[in-house]
């Protein structure tokens, strides 16, 4: 009798406990209002990452996250595919230079308003350039990369080749084609040891706009008059975006292409398709790549490596361009969405969101917590994306233009006139541009 | 004849003379029996077959993009004079059509001789029918990598091959002139085992009589395969040529995967290109009018060869 009496009054004090919340969790007792739900679609290993998100949560108790994740292959046609379904994710992370397209569709919801005071001070030119579409900004951006041309220290001392470290002595393309030759080994088009190795991007055959174009555009001068083919060159793209005629098929463009091609074809020093791991497999002197590539080489230096910026003919240029984050505009909670979107990309969430991966942040305030940018090799980024940094031509129809872009530089890289093929996808970006 | 004779006694009692309907409580139970073992399929292929055409057709006349498809603005036919205005339609349908011929060409002696020795009593004819059915079950994306690594114009295993021969490298995939070749040798490379299998059935259920007849009437054995074989095989080869050509002209791994329909547009096939135009160039009303004429195309295909390749034997 006295058990079940004492039973039962446990099971009372235990039903008044649970009942003042004295022994519910943390997140339970903090959150008073009604739970909300963001859904995240981004892709694997990408951020917004655990850490900063259970940081955010702790402030933030009423939201809850479902995350989809496609591989970065299939991301543009999910969420093509997504944002127009009646239940849209109400975060994306896509490829940055989509940022435009994304805006005009009215997929991104503008979140100029959301972004704290020092922002615009804080963030990098060619981030917000990429990201902004009509007077506002669509996404924060949290993480940067660039291309630079890292090198096997064995392979071009062994060549007597010492590879400029800092901006002021980068090569010019001439030069470095003298480099790639004196590196090789073999015959050219097909040596056991290539000059430059193939790009990791994509099947690993040339053309990518990201890593390639820069060719004729640094053919271009972006100093010149407005009206003049140096200038129109260098932009590759009209400023409003809705013009590419005569801004690809230029004479500066097409001495750069013809330079281009001849890598591939007449002095043989690139191969046309993919070899897996060429560089970190010592079968390539020279490498364009992201800072990823490094990160992997300092994390387990299979090889001795060394970085140089990338060379230029006229205008010394990169591109820039990540992943990024953005809140949708057809979310059912918007303003949660575009807090979330912001905070992870400001102060100690960008940092933890940047710290990740190993790439480079968008905020110049945080470059200095990132000692491995702070001296070479990794340094020759972090200059390139402040003095050379430039998007990919930014406009509503980048994807297609990317596509198109892509198609006739790999054409170039195979054997193609580059004369004819500019020509060529001038007409074609232009039909998508005017439609 | 006979079997043709059964039906039609059969069809004209189950149905009343000029009406169609059936004529008495059996049959109709029967009809309805019938209905509903037919409706679940019926309703699938009505769901996810005819009414997407429909919205496809639908969606041709409009000019969308799939970010913002509420913004489709209707424009009539352009879809469809753009085809004509623009050149890329009618390069990726000439591609296509030559693919497909050089797929047909080349699959339908290759899979009949291989036929031909499946159907023999030579030694090894299980090992050559597992052999080349291999292929066949393959995933394509499977067999369009291992392709890619064959070709690769630097290291590939076919060129160290061509380098024993003294034949210096090719460039393959890399080449306007080699890349649909290559592609159709690796189409009618994974595609022959089919055919071989389709042709053998065929071959299996010919009449021994009428050989045995014609070799008694001192025909060659060249002669009766000739005179005898191949005509009485026409049903059977006509359904591999329109299999064949339905095949070729849907494909899309080889191009989607091996070359991105390049270089400069000399793989650039017709799916692939409909993809590319919906997906990545964002018109997805020039898309499905792509699609509607690709459908016309090859019904017109098809009705085509089954016209010329009608059988005129019987057996």
């Amino acid at each position: 009798m006295n058990a079940c009496r004492l039973f039962f009054a446990g099971l009372l004090g235990a039903t008044a406990l649970y009942g003042t919340g004295a022994v519910a969790q943390d997140k339970a007792a903090a959150c008073t209002a009604e739970t909300v739900t963001l859904r995240i679609l981004r892709t694997p290993g990408n951020y917004p990452y655990p850490a900063p998100m259970e940081a955010w949560q702790k402030e933030n108790p009423c939201v809850k996250f479902e995350i989809n994740e496609v591989p970065f292959a299939q991301l543009a046609d999910t969420i093509s595919v997504q944002a127009a379904s009646s239940h849209p994710p109400d975060i994306i992370v896509y490829d940055g230079p989509n940022t435009q397209s994304y805006a005009a569709a009215g997929i991104l919801l503008p979140i100029t308003k959301y972004l704290p005071r020092e922002w615009d001070a804080d963030i990098l030119p060619a981030t917000k350039a990429e990201h902004s579409y009509e007077g506002e900004v669509y996404s924060p951006g949290i993480e940067q990369t660039t291309v630079a041309m890292y090198y096997n220290k064995t392979l071009t001392d062994a060549a007597g080749i010492k590879p400029p470290q800092e901006l002021k002595d980068a090569w010019t393309w001439p030069q470095a084609l003298e480099a790639f030759k004196a590196c090789q080994q073999g015959p050219a088009g097909a040596p056991t040891v290539w000059g430059l190795g193939p790009t990791r991007f994509g099947n690993g055959q040339p053309g990518l706009v990201y890593q390639d174009l820069i060719y004729q555009r640094s053919a271009g001068d972006p100093k010149a008059a407005p009206e003049s083919s140096a200038y129109k060159t260098f932009w590759a793209l009209s400023p409003d975006g809705k013009s590419v005629d005569g801004y690809l098929n230029t004479p500066e463009a097409i001495e750069g292409l013809k330079f281009y091609g001849s890598l591939f074809n007449k002095e043989g020093v690139a191969p046309k398709v993919g070899i897996p791991n060429a560089f970190f497999d010592s079968k390539a002197c020279f490498y364009i790549d992201t800072p990823a590539a490094g990160s992997a080489l300092l994390k387990d230096p299979k090889i001795e490596w060394g970085i140089t910026p990338i060379p230029y003919f006229k205008s010394p240029v990169v591109h820039t361009g990540s992943t990024t984050i953005g809140a949708t505009a057809r979310s059912k909670n918007p303003e949660i969405a575009a807090k979330f979107v912001v905070d992870m990309s400001w102060g100690e969430y960008a940092y933890m969101n940047v710290s990740q991966r190993g790439n480079l942040p968008t905020l110049k305030s945080l470059f200095p917590r990132f000692e491995v940018y702070n001296g070479y090799p990794m340094k020759v980024f972090v200059d390139q994306l402040q003095e050379w940094g430039q998007p990919r031509p930014p406009g509503p129809k980048f994807a297609q233009y990317d596509k198109l872009v892509t198609d006739a530089l790999r054409a170039v890289a195979f054997g193609g006139d580059p004369a004819d093929l500019m020509a060529d996808a001038e007409k074609k970006v232009q039909r998508v541009l005017d439609r | 004849m006979s079997a043709t004779n059964t039906l039609s006694t059969a069809s004209a009692t189950s149905v009343k003379s000029g009406t169609g309907k059936p004529a008495t409580r059996r049959q109709k139970r029967d009809w309805i029996f019938a209905a509903g073992f037919l409706a679940p399929f019926m309703i699938l292929l009505l769901i996810f077959q005819y009414l997407p055409l429909l919205v496809m057709a639908r969606n041709s006349v409009y000019d969308y993009s799939l970010l913002n498809p509420a913004a489709a603005k209707f424009v009539g036919l352009r879809n469809f004079t753009d085809m004509i205005e623009y050149e890329d339609a009618a390069v990726s349908f000439g591609v296509t059509f030559l693919f497909a011929l050089g797929v047909v060409l080349f699959v339908i002696p290759v899979a009949f001789a291989l036929a031909l020795f499946l159907n023999s009593k030579l030694p090894a004819r299980g090992l050559v029918r597992t052999m080349i059915m291999l292929p066949v079950v393959t995933s394509s994306v499977v067999v369009a990598t291992m392709w890619s690594f064959l070709l690769d114009p630097s290291n590939g295993l076919i060129n160290g091959v061509l380098n024993i021969v003294g034949i210096g490298n090719q460039p393959f995939l890399t080449s306007t002139s080699q890349a649909l070749p290559a592609l159709i040798a690796m189409t009618v490379w994974q595609q022959v085992g089919f055919g071989a299998i389709l042709f053998l059935a065929g071959l299996q259920g010919l009449p021994a009589e009428l050989t045995e007849a014609a070799r008694i009437d001192g025909a060659t054995r060249r002669q009766v395969l000739w005179n005898v074989t191949i005509p009485l095989l026409s049903r059977t080869t006509l359904f591999v040529v329109v299999i064949m050509t339905v095949f070729s002209l849907q494909a899309f791994a080889p191009a989607f995967l091996m070359t991105q329909g390049g270089p400069q547009e000399s793989t650039n096939l017709i799916v692939y290109h409909i993809y590319n135009s919906a997906f990545i160039m964002q018109q997805a009303g020039y898309a499905s009018a792509l699609s509607v004429v690709l459908l016309l195309v090859v019904l017109a295909i098809s009705m085509a060869q089954m016209a010329l390749l009608r059988s005129r034997w019987n057996y």
